[in-house]
């Protein structure tokens, strides 16, 4: 444990030292990267450890999102109570979402959170409290003075981000390693071996969607703080499967893998400028070319790497020592 | 212990490759960015695609097509304008995203004609548009918090206000339908308050009151409008919505033989747009709106006419229309803009020139510019205009009467406003 502390603080360390040496536009990116980090650690907690599996993330991340937002414009408490209550939020939707996810399972819990995915969203335009279209403000405020005026605004976001993301990690492994995390191992193996053994197996995986839920709101909540804004298009069906490929990529059960994973969601808007210059009449080629290159992404991945390149590339790294 | 080092190597594994990316690039800065010897990169974000793009999507191009004219013609002080369009597909969270590229990646020297209230609002706020002193340019928005010079030091409107707006259909309702019972359609949030807070100062009462949610707006809402308009007598209604809300309720009333006159706030009555979403142009037939600019199928308007050669020769293909017109009019002006900052340009010596000579551009617009040290406020007028079963305007009573106003508690008054005249072969020489 002790060590695993360490290394996070390492990380951090390093996350800090990096953000003074590189522009603001990867700063911007840095903090998206760990939004998705944390989005993609629920996929792999829900997916990957308790089986189940949801195209449905980007709609909870919405709810934390208006959870964070209404929190901090209605009550003005500090900002790291909107966060909290961005959790909270989502773990109580999750855990009412979870029991009737019980019921279901496989293709038909999939199309379940697909329709969460297409509909909660919108739902957000039919009531005025929740701002229609345009959405709800969300608004961290300046960085402190004290950093001096080089501080910028998206290093602020940066630093934020980041911090969640370590802690939201760190907890998260935590919660892989213990009981739970072996419990929903086991669940996903063989749910009736495991209920034998004396698991509640439906009670065990309505905590895993409590739990992910929780991670994923957090995640929308931080999506909000980088752009200022809660609204309906920012959590739209795009995202939730952007977050699935990106699991895939990442290795659904493997959550270092997180890492590659939102590194690669980022990075994709990248390629496509870089491809579209390439290839010419690059405004109308970068309309589509994210899409594309996301579906074709997730399609190779699956037919030459199922369990996901990062998958792979855990093994291998664990292969070493033992040679 | 094993495992223990295996989880240890992967977490680093992560944290080099997140490092090394993030590692990647790093630019130096330019002395002005965005400006070199040979370019000056301006930005603009817009709906490209989606539903908001018919009509919005032109404006870039015709930018793009005046820019490419005044290039040919030695540029700014013989510099190129290069426009970079973005696509936002008139959602506030791309707006923001896309900006960030335009700043942040493309390193554009200025935005110019951003567009759409909500956009641009997230925009300002998430980017940080006045923090970074990057000049906003000619928003493509009438929303009158626009005009707060202290909380938008570095943009300026070209559009009226909505208030304004309101203000004239109030006045306009007074003088020609006093005593009709008046119903209105409004978009509840900062477009549309902005204009009901106008009629309320003004003094309009409204008969039927139907507010809407943004985004909610679709045939099956229409009807529920429809119905309360017509239980209520409304015998005038003004529409104070987006386009496809105004398509919906013109769809809707024709199919329920419902007709009262019709005011279209200048936001929705856009004929080619409206034809783009499936409504009948017919419907349009006798409707009043307020205009800014003259009809831009007015061929005897020497601003027409000059840019009508230009998009003939410049964005081939592409029918002249009002978009295409106020895309070549915001080109206009921004040349005009960067001329007046001079040689050594600068982003300070930008919004400087646009206080202090801002005033004095050409522009199509009947209207005076409002462009002074204390006001970022663009054209202040409208004239009222009737429309044919093309969609096409005339103005109402056959000659331009030209209302100006402000956005606060200020009259409308009929002006006397002569615009500049256009310079020769549409390219300034102003200093």
């Amino acid at each position: 444990m002790r060590k695993k502390i360490a290394i996070f603080i390492l990380i951090g360390w390093a996350l800090l030292i990096i953000g003074d040496r590189v522009d603001e536009l990867r700063v911007y990116q840095g903090a998206q990267v760990a939004m998705y980090t944390i989005a993609l650690a629920s996929i792999v907690l829900l997916t990957g450890y308790s089986g189940q599996v949801s195209l449905g993330n980007g709609a909870m991340m919405a709810v934390g999102g208006y959870g964070a937002a209404l929190t901090l414009n209605n009550l003005g408490t500090p900002i790291w109570f909107a966060f909290l209550m961005a959790i909270v939020t989502a773990s109580l939707f999750g855990a009412l979402l979870g029991a009737a996810a019980a019921r279901v399972s496989g293709p038909y819990l999939a199309g379940t959170t697909l329709a969460l995915a297409v509909g909660l969203p919108a739902i957000a335009n039919q009531f005025a409290f929740l701002g229609g279209e345009p959405g709800l403000f969300f608004d961290v405020g300046f960085p402190p003075e004290r950093f001096g005026d080089e501080f910028t605004q998206y290093k602020w976001f940066f630093w934020i981000a980041c911090f969640i993301a370590l802690i939201a990690l760190f907890i998260t492994s935590n919660i892989l390693s213990s009981r739970f995390g072996r419990t929903w191992k086991a669940i996903r193996g063989n749910s009736l071996a495991a209920e034998l053994c004396g698991v509640h197996s439906s009670r065990m995986k309505v905590l895993a969607f409590t739990v992910s839920s929780g991670l994923a709101g957090l995640a929308g909540a931080v999506l909000a703080m980088t752009i200022s804004l809660v609204a309906p298009g920012a959590y739209g069906l795009a995202l939730s499967f952007a977050l699935v490929t990106g699991a895939v990529l990442a290795g659904i059960s493997s959550l270092p893998g997180v890492v590659l994973g939102a590194l690669i969601l980022v990075f994709i808007p990248e390629i496509s400028v870089a491809l579209a210059d390439r290839l010419g009449d690059a405004d109308k080629l970068n309309n589509y070319l994210p899409g594309l290159i996301v579906s074709v992404l997730l399609i190779l991945s699956v037919i030459f790497t199922p369990n996901g390149p990062g998958e792979n590339l855990r093994k291998h790294l664990h292969k070493k020592p033992a040679h | 212990m094993i495992r223990k080092t295996r989880i240890r190597r992967t977490w680093l594994a992560a944290a080099v490759i997140a490092s090394g990316s993030l590692l990647a690039t790093a630019l130096p800065a330019n002395a002005e960015t965005g400006v070199s010897a040979r370019e000056i990169k301006l930005g603009i974000t817009l709906p490209l695609t989606g539903a908001a793009s018919p009509g919005y999507s032109k404006i870039g191009n015709a930018m793009d097509a005046y820019f490419k004219y005044v290039n040919d013609n030695g540029g700014v002080y013989g510099r190129k304008v290069t426009l970079i369009q973005k696509n936002d597909e008139y959602s506030p969270q791309l707006s923001i995203a896309k900006t960030n590229e335009l700043i942040l990646r493309d390193k554009v020297f200025a935005l110019v004609g951003p567009l759409g209230t909500a956009n641009f609002t997230a925009v300002h706020k998430s980017v940080g548009l006045a923090k970074r002193r990057v000049p906003s340019l000619f928003l493509n928005t009438g929303f009158s918090g626009f005009s707060k010079k202290k909380s938008y030091p570095t943009s300026f409107m070209v559009l009226p206000s909505y208030a304004m707006e309101a203000k004239i259909i109030a006045q306009f309702l007074k003088e020609n339908h006093a005593g009709k019972k008046l119903g209105i359609v409004y978009q509840n949030d900062e477009f549309g308050i902005d204009g009901m807070g106008a009629f309320k100062a003004a003094g309009t009462k409204f008969d039927v009151t139907i507010p809407y949610t943004s985004g909610s707006q679709s045939s099956a809402t229409a009807q529920t409008w429809v119905s309360q308009l017509a239980a209520g007598g409304a015998e005038v209604v003004v529409m104070f919505g987006v386009t496809s809300a105004t398509g919906a309720l013109l769809g809707v009333s024709a199919a329920a033989r419902y007709a009262p006159q019709w005011i279209l706030g200048s936001v929705g009555s856009d004929p080619v747009t409206l034809r783009a979403i499936g409504v009948p142009v017919a419907v349009l037939n006798g409707a009043q709106t307020p205009a800014g600019n003259p009809s831009p199928n007015d061929t005897s308007d020497e601003y027409v006419k000059q840019f009508q050669e230009i998009n003939t020769k410049y964005n081939t293909g592409v029918a002249f229309d009002d978009y295409v017109l106020q895309g070549m009019n915001i080109g206009l002006l921004t040349v005009q803009a960067l001329r007046a900052a001079g040689k050594n340009l600068t982003r300070r010596g930008l919004v400087r020139a646009m206080e202090t000579k801002g005033s004095k551009f050409a522009s199509v617009a009947y209207s005076p510019l409002g462009f002074s040290r204390t006001s970022n406020v663009g054209h202040t007028g409208y004239y009222m205009a009737v429309m044919d079963a093309t969609g096409d305007r005339k103005p109402f009573g056959g000659k331009v009467t030209l209302y100006t106003t402000d956005s606060g508690s200020g009259p409308v008054v009929v002006s006397t406003f002569k615009r500049p005249a256009m310079p020769a072969k549409g390219l300034p020489s102003n200093s």
